[in-house]
């Protein structure tokens, strides 16, 4: 168990990837649930661990939309290639926005990725050419995951890329915690807590801000691909304030305490929109409510909230178990 | 309309009741989907599509000994999320029969997904490519597409006005406004009308006293809007602002329907031409007998929303009573061709393209002491028929 | 008449309009230091506000003055109990709040109104057009322009002429400094909120009867809103009326040149602004 204990949230992930097959009935929901998880957690890697909040996640989420999209239907690019290639737009479209962005704080940060997202979009149903305007791309095919000309898993059926995407998913959290395990991350963490004084200490503050954003932006643009690629089309909606908006929602609903609390805030507006809108179509007040809640109260977000149940939970089992279990919890 | 809060009511209540939230995958009924938006911007289409699907059912009742049923999937007017919500239903609730869509960019999307699955979509998307390069075979609309549109308002207004020979345009900037253009400025050519002027906007528009500056400008004898929806009423009001109703006459290529004369009024409506895909004083007997059937039962007076989807419902179970088949391959090949009484009168699916042969119809806004009841905004002046063929559209079915 | 000059007066219409909608954005957020991403949602509300008094067949200039009346006492409300418990926290958590009120208000107005638009009639004494020669113009749009001069000289003399302006711009320069002199500064806060508030329903009641009510039309407005106040300068009053304008004239000219152009145009002059001048062509930070 203490062995465990360090990579609790890794397996609590690949838990996650594991049991959605067994809880949900619908490989799709399963599949865009995972693809939100990672737009959130490279949100919180902007936002929790370096205290920047920013209203651009469409913009690479739509970008590695439109490149996989792209891609996959002019160049018909192996799975694998097409994905990792969005990532790399996400991550050279975020070095560009956030070299002009960073170089303002607080809410002109803010408004500066407001505007850079609202250029894009802007941008994206001028040049109807390329991004197919209001259709956005279309009939984007689905190939199967091959190496060296072997297949080696088929993406098809809807399961059947939801394993694709459960492997990515897995490895993308994987490698995040490490980043934000690593001096790196910690580094981050300094930079949100105290910008002035992690300059004086000697840390270039610019380059650490502007690589958190390519890590941000090269995982989001996956994010974006992946989903283009479950549904087959890459619509302008990829790129609108609103999905912005829902990736930010999702991030801090979640908590910004740790990575897989993104997780559970991605799962939440997911499951959410797909299973109330069924019986009340104004779910979104709910999210406006849990917005402020978490904001005034439960600034852990749900995780928080799961956290606190937890622990009063074990409390009431034995007093003495429960301390020793949360005495040597760091704060992140 | 009734109450609003009343209309609500009715319709959350028609929702719980008719569609339960999980469906087992097998069961002795016959399950259709209406895929629409039930919420964000267009929600209100849901709405009315929801009456239309569920009158439709009811009437039925049941199919080749099935209970007949539906639910309404809620596009939230976004493609992806109509087509991840297609694949839920086909894979988890094994649906296959998918009538009332209205809106293009889903619509072009979840066409896609049901062909490639193997369902039947009934829609009424008005995006020319649906029925044209991207015809399918899964796919069947009952919408016009924009040669239809144009043809079917353009035309005969130009005929009742045969001294306006300078028209000025306004058009939304997308491929349907691009198609809507493309049509006029054919028919301009060959009624020899000069096209003096065009202005685009984009989808996001509200402001147009720009363009309607424009326009007052070149001193056009006729305005025409190939915007839709909620732009079309606002150029609309803002050009009655400016007075232009005095100098100029007003043509709506399309109409959203009465919902839209509502929101405007009989006022700015007065002498305004538009050219309407459904009216509900359509002089056939099943328009006749829908409006008073639905006017009676839910107290309201079916709109464009109401009635799309309800023709989509029905004429997809004549196929299946046709076909004497749930199969799907075999429901196409019954509604290929197939001659039936539609809400325009005698319909036809062309069998080439999917498209429904149908009327389309010109009206013209009536002032309101005319109005003989609350919903009579407008007369019909004129309806027919006009489609290019199936390889004109474009369409290659495989 | 020619047509450039009739896109520079539409311009101007629209400028006054977006200034009436942006000024109390500008102002809250010099003196209160308080982002306010609600602020469409105000004007939201005024909007609707028109068109259910409309509905009720109250006249149009008791609307004028009950509208902005309602929402301002509102936003008194929301600011003595919920906001100002927020101003200690960081920008990004009053961004947050007020972007899930925002959320929650214009679901409200759905459940009440419907998701679609209603249309609310210009009043008899203003529909129809100004006749000068050539040049045609909507009565109401001129009404529009005069109430935006009209506001515009009132803040102006308020701002210039009274205590309470000299504290609202001493306050945009240092909120210490204020609290310090002994004021009761929550008062003020609330009063200058208000004022804020009730401003963007001005300006959403004057909006109805040319663009109609619909419940998105907040989200639109708060996208404005920031453009003119980032570009005019936030804190400053004539930066909103300078920026305001602006905006509105250039959306109208690119209407005629390059309509896609309209919208990327603003926000690239937006984005420029930020990195360039963040305190705007006359605020300061």
């Amino acid at each position: 168990m203490k062995y465990l204990t360090p990579h609790r949230f890794t397996l609590l992930a690949i838990m996650v990837a594991l049991v959605l097959p067994l809880t949900l009935k619908s490989g799709s929901l399963a599949t865009e649930l995972l693809i939100f998880a990672m737009a959130a957690l490279a949100c919180n890697l902007l936002l929790g661990y370096t205290g920047l909040m920013s209203f651009g996640q469409g913009i690479f989420y739509g970008l590695g939309s439109y490149s996989a999209g792209w891609l996959l239907l002019h160049f018909n690019l192996p799975l694998l290639l097409a994905v990792f290639s969005a990532m790399g737009v996400g991550a050279l479209a975020a070095a560009v926005v956030g070299w002009f962005s960073i170089r303002q704080r607080g809410v002109y940060f803010v408004m500066l990725t407001l505007a850079f997202s609202q250029m894009f979009y802007f941008l994206a149903y001028s040049l109807k050419d390329v991004t197919g305007g209001d259709n956005g791309l279309l009939d984007i095919p689905r190939p199967d995951l091959e190496i060296f000309g072997q297949v080696v898993l088929p993406t098809s059926s809807p399961w059947q890329y939801y394993s694709f995407v459960a492997i990515l998913f897995v490895a993308v959290f994987i490698a995040m915690q490490r980043v934000s395990d690593s001096v790196f991350g910690r580094t981050l963490l300094a930079i949100r807590d105290n910008e002035a004084r992690a300059a004086a200490v000697g840390y270039n503050v610019k380059a650490f801000k502007l690589m958190a954003f390519v890590l941000s932006g090269a995982v989001t643009g996956l994010a974006g691909a992946l989903h283009a690629i479950l549904a087959g089309i890459s619509p302008l909606s990829n790129i609108e304030y609103h999905i912005s908006e829902s990736i930010l929602l999702m991030t801090v609903i979640g908590g910004t305490g740790n990575l897989f609390a993104s997780v559970i805030g991605a799962a939440a507006y997911v499951l959410a929109a797909d299973w109330l809108s069924e019986i009340w179509p104004r779910w979104m007040m709910l999210f406006g409510f849990l917005l402020i809640a978490v904001t005034l109260y439960m600034q852990q977000g749900i995780w928080g909230l799961l956290e606190k149940l937890y622990k009063s939970f074990r409390q009431s089992d034995s007093g003495m178990e429960a301390k020793s279990l949360t005495a040597g919890k760091d704060q992140v | 309309m009734t109450n609003r809060r009343d209309f609500l009511k009715l319709t959350a209540a028609a929702g719980l009741t008719a569609t339960p939230l999980f469906s087992a995958a097998q069961t002795e009924d016959l399950v259709f989907a209406c895929p629409t938006a039930m919420s964000g911007n267009f929600s209100a289409i849901g709405k009315f599509s929801e009456i239309g699907v569920r009158y439709a059912i009811e009437q039925q009742g049941t199919l080749l000994g099935k209970k007949l049923r539906y639910r309404m999937i809620d596009t939230e007017a976004k493609p992806a999320t109509a087509v991840r919500r297609v694949q839920e239903a086909m894979q988890q609730h094994n649906i296959k029969f998918f009538p009332g869509a209205l809106l293009s960019a889903e619509s072009l999307a979840m066409s896609k997904e049901i062909d490639r699955a193997g369902g039947v979509f009934l829609t009424n998307a008005g995006a020319d490519e649906i029925t044209g390069i991207e015809c399918n075979r899964s796919t069947f609309r009952w919408a016009v597409p924009t040669y239809g549109i144009i043809q079917g308002s353009v035309r005969p207004a130009a005929d009742l006005l045969p001294k306006a020979k300078r028209w000025y345009t306004i058009t939304p900037q997308y491929v349907f406004g691009d198609d809507l253009l493309k049509n006029a400025k054919n028919l301009f050519k060959e009624k020899g009308i000069e096209h003096v002027g065009n202005s685009y906007h984009s989808l996001t528009e509200k402001e147009f006293s720009g363009h309607l500056t424009n326009a007052i400008a070149t001193k056009a004898d006729v305005l025409l809007l190939l915007n839709y929806g909620a732009q079309a009423s606002d150029t609309l009001r803002q050009a009655v602002s400016f007075g232009m109703k005095r100098n100029m006459t007003i043509v709506v290529a399309v109409a959203s329907g009465l919902e839209q004369f509502e929101s405007l009024g009989a006022d700015i409506c007065e002498d305004i031409y538009f050219g309407a895909v459904y009216w509900h004083t359509i002089d056939t007997n099943l328009n006749k007998k829908l409006v008073s059937d639905v006017r009676e039962k839910y107290k309201i007076t079916p709109n464009y929303s109401l009635a799309a989807p309800f023709i989509c419902t029905r004429l997809l179970m004549d196929g299946i009573i046709k076909a004497n088949s749930l199969e799907p391959a075999a429901v196409i090949a019954s509604l290929e061709g197939m001659k039936f009484e539609g809400l325009t009168g005698m319909e036809e699916v062309r069998k080439e393209d999917h498209q429904v042969l149908r009327d389309f119809y010109l009206l013209k806004g009536k002032a309101k002491a005319k109005m003989r009841d609350k919903d009579d905004y407008a007369e019909i002046l004129n309806a027919g028929r006009s489609f290019l063929s199936a390889a004109e559209a474009g369409c290659k079915m495989a | 008449m020619n047509v450039y000059l009739l896109q520079l007066i539409n311009g101007i219409g629209t400028g006054m309009l977006y200034f009436v909608l942006a000024v109390g954005l500008s102002i809250i957020f010099g003196l209160l230091r308080f982002v306010n991403f609600a602020h469409g949602a105000f004007f939201l509300l005024g909007a609707y506000g028109c068109y259910q008094l409309a509905q009720l067949g109250l006249n149009f200039w008791w609307t004028l003055l009950l509208g902005p009346l309602i929402v301002g006492c509102l936003a008194m409300l929301a600011e003595t109990y919920l906001f100002r418990k927020v101003y200690k926290l960081p920008h990004e958590m009053h961004i947050l709040i007020t972007v899930g009120i925002a959320m929650v208000l214009q679901e409200v107005v759905i459940t009440q109104w419907g998701p679609l638009g209603h249309n609310v009639s210009p009043p008899e004494a203003l529909q129809g057009v100004v006749i000068w020669g050539d040049f045609v113009y909507p009565k109401y749009r001129v009404f529009v322009i005069g109430v935006g001069a009209m506001m515009a000289l009132i803040i102006a003399a308020v701002l210039e002429g009274t205590r309470l302006g000299a504290i609202v711009r001493a306050g945009s320069e240092s909120t210490e400094m204020v609290s310090l002199l002994g004021l009761n500064i929550k008062r003020i806060f609330s009063l200058v909120f208000a004022f804020g508030a009730a401003t963007a329903a001005l300006a959403g009641v004057l909006a109805a009867p040319i663009r109609g009510v619909d419940p998105f039309m907040g989200v639109e407005a708060l996208s404005v809103a920031f453009v003119v106040v980032v570009v005019g300068g936030m804190g400053s009053f004539a930066g909103a009326l300078v920026g305001g304008l602006l905006v509105g004239i250039v959306q109208s000219m690119m209407s005629t040149i390059w309509p896609p152009g309209a919208n990327l145009m603003i926000y690239v002059a937006m984005a420029t602004v930020l990195l360039l001048r963040p305190n705007g062509i006359l605020g300061r930070a």
